[in-house]
């Protein structure tokens, strides 16, 4: 395992594995990762919803209204011409240092998700350096039963494990790892 | 509760405990959360206003009973696993793996017995509250998840969920006496004070309201969308809204809407303290628990928690009579 990124935990809503009969579930994922810079030296890389050039898969950003709640920012990835995320922030605390935002418009075939939801969080960590906290919610791509491979529950989960893993990877190589 | 009664039954309890210490832990509110992603439960003081503890729970726990005296009880889906846990410490005191779905768990405090639904097998589990044995089983419609108990211990009641339908048995002779239509998949139930059964329809985004005399559903109250769980303080019923991020908060004696209360995200269980000066409900996704005044209207305090907080049950302790 990557000692750099210490958690990974994923859950369906209720009863894992449980087939419902009433569509998917919602799922959860949370990775963290320990860097050796302080919170304010992050918060100040990760804390401007109109700027995500820290995440290696992000090629470009297009913000408007800043860190307001409700700004807006679309998300380029790969290359110039690459596929597009547009998210709206919902929440926005530099005390804290954690924001929120929704994915507002995503194809399930960049992202397999359908109504996501995340948190970024930056925290300081017992005998120095900071804890980096990204939390995503979401459904699977496929909205009804039955789904097919490529846009069922475990999809949706490595995919979001996938983006917040090669985000935290690049942190932890720009601040370097905690001792 | 009046504050005499308070300072009586305080200076009871240290005289019959054997330590102060003793006292005081029995006289606290605590939460307890079942967090399903983290698999641990969470201890939260609401004196102190914060987690006293943290303890491993295996299995995906959801499903939580807190008795009056101190008894807990949890439910873990994912290893089919009923336990019986010690309050101060954690420790597992008996345990049972169930044949089918456990979800929802709810104590009979009178006969000493538990109760849990069973979401494939269209049943409830009657256990020993002691050991945990299997005594009987209720059959129930499709889906059972939501469990409940009068306070005065006559009646039992389950959400059946994909039946849109809730089950009322005698909860002394273990008679079925209704099955009545509600609303589109009941999830979480709740007697109130009165005696009234109020049902939480997750398909509809109301909340059904039983007389369990005569199984009649008398008023059917629109709150937002997908509520969950439902809990009762001040003469309020309070229902978390898991879509929608909010309380719904309508009145027990007009049913009419009276706010709208934002807490975290996702929010599922929720319960009030039998002093009714506090509302506590769990957020999944945000992982905190928001502290509710149930006469201001509003949060007056979040505590950081473990991860995915379910607290699906009745979860709170102490305080009571």
């Amino acid at each position: 395992m990557n000692r750099r990124v210490l958690l990974v935990t994923t859950a369906a809503l209720l009863v894992p594995g449980m087939v419902w009969a009433h569509g998917p579930t919602r799922q959860k994922v949370t990775l963290t990762a320990e860097v050796a810079a302080s919170p304010e030296e992050v918060w100040t890389v990760v804390g401007n919803f109109d700027d995500m050039s820290w995440h290696p898969a992000v090629f470009a950003t297009e913000g408007k209204g800043g860190n307001e709640i409700d700004a807006t920012r679309l998300l380029t990835l790969g290359q110039e011409d690459g596929p597009t995320i547009d998210e709206v922030l919902y929440k926005f605390s530099d005390d804290k240092m954690s924001y929120s935002y929704r994915i507002t418009d995503v194809a399930v075939e960049v992202l397999p998700v359908t109504n996501y939801s995340s948190h970024l969080t930056v925290k300081p960590r017992d005998g120095g350096g900071s804890i980096i906290e990204w939390r995503g919610a979401f459904y699977r791509g496929y909205p009804n039963n039955d789904p097919p491979a490529e846009l069922n529950d475990e999809a949706a989960i490595a995919a979001v494990t996938g983006v917040y893993q090669a985000g935290l990877d690049a942190l932890v190589e720009r601040f370097g790892a905690a001792s | 509760m009046r504050w005499s009664s308070v300072l009586v039954r305080q200076a009871s309890r240290l005289f019959t405990l054997p330590a102060a210490i003793s006292a005081s832990m029995a006289l606290a509110e605590t939460a307890f959360i079942t967090c399903q992603n983290g698999e641990e439960l969470s201890r939260i003081d609401l004196s102190e206003m914060q987690e006293t503890a943290r303890w491993p729970l295996p299995g995906k726990p959801a499903g939580v009973a807190a008795g009056l005296d101190g008894t807990l009880f949890t439910v873990s889906p994912d290893s089919k696993t009923v336990r019986r846990l010690s309050s101060e410490t954690g420790e597992t005191i008996a345990q049972v793996v169930l044949d089918g779905g456990p979800i929802g768990i709810v104590l009979d405090s009178t006969g000493g017995r538990v109760f849990v639904s069973d979401w494939y097998n269209a049943r409830l589990w009657v256990l020993d509250g002691e050991n945990l044995e299997v005594l009987t089983e209720l059959p129930t419609g499709t889906a059972p998840a939501g469990i409940a108990i009068s306070a005065d211990g006559r009646f039992l009641a389950s959400a059946n969920k994909d039946a849109d339908q809730v089950s009322v048995f005698d909860a002394e002779t273990l008679q079925s006496r209704h099955r009545i239509t509600v609303g589109i998949r009941p999830f979480g139930l709740r007697f109130a004070p009165d005696g009234r059964l109020f049902v939480g329809n997750v398909g509809s985004n109301d909340v059904s309201v039983i007389d369990v005399d005569t199984g009649t559903v008398t008023a059917t109250v629109p709150v937002g969308e997908r509520p969950y769980g439902i809990a009762f303080a001040q003469g309020h019923a309070f229902v978390t809204n898991q879509y929608a991020n909010t309380l719904s908060v309508f009145s027990l004696k007009t049913l009419e809407h009276e706010a709208l209360i934002e807490v975290g995200e996702y929010p599922e269980g929720i319960d009030a303290t039998a002093r009714q000066d506090l509302v506590v409900v769990a957020n999944w996704f945000d992982n905190t628990v928001s502290i509710v005044d149930p006469k201001a209207l509003s949060v007056i305090e979040t505590i950081e928690t473990c991860d995915g907080p379910r607290a699906f049950g009745s979860f709170l302790k102490g305080g009571r009579q």
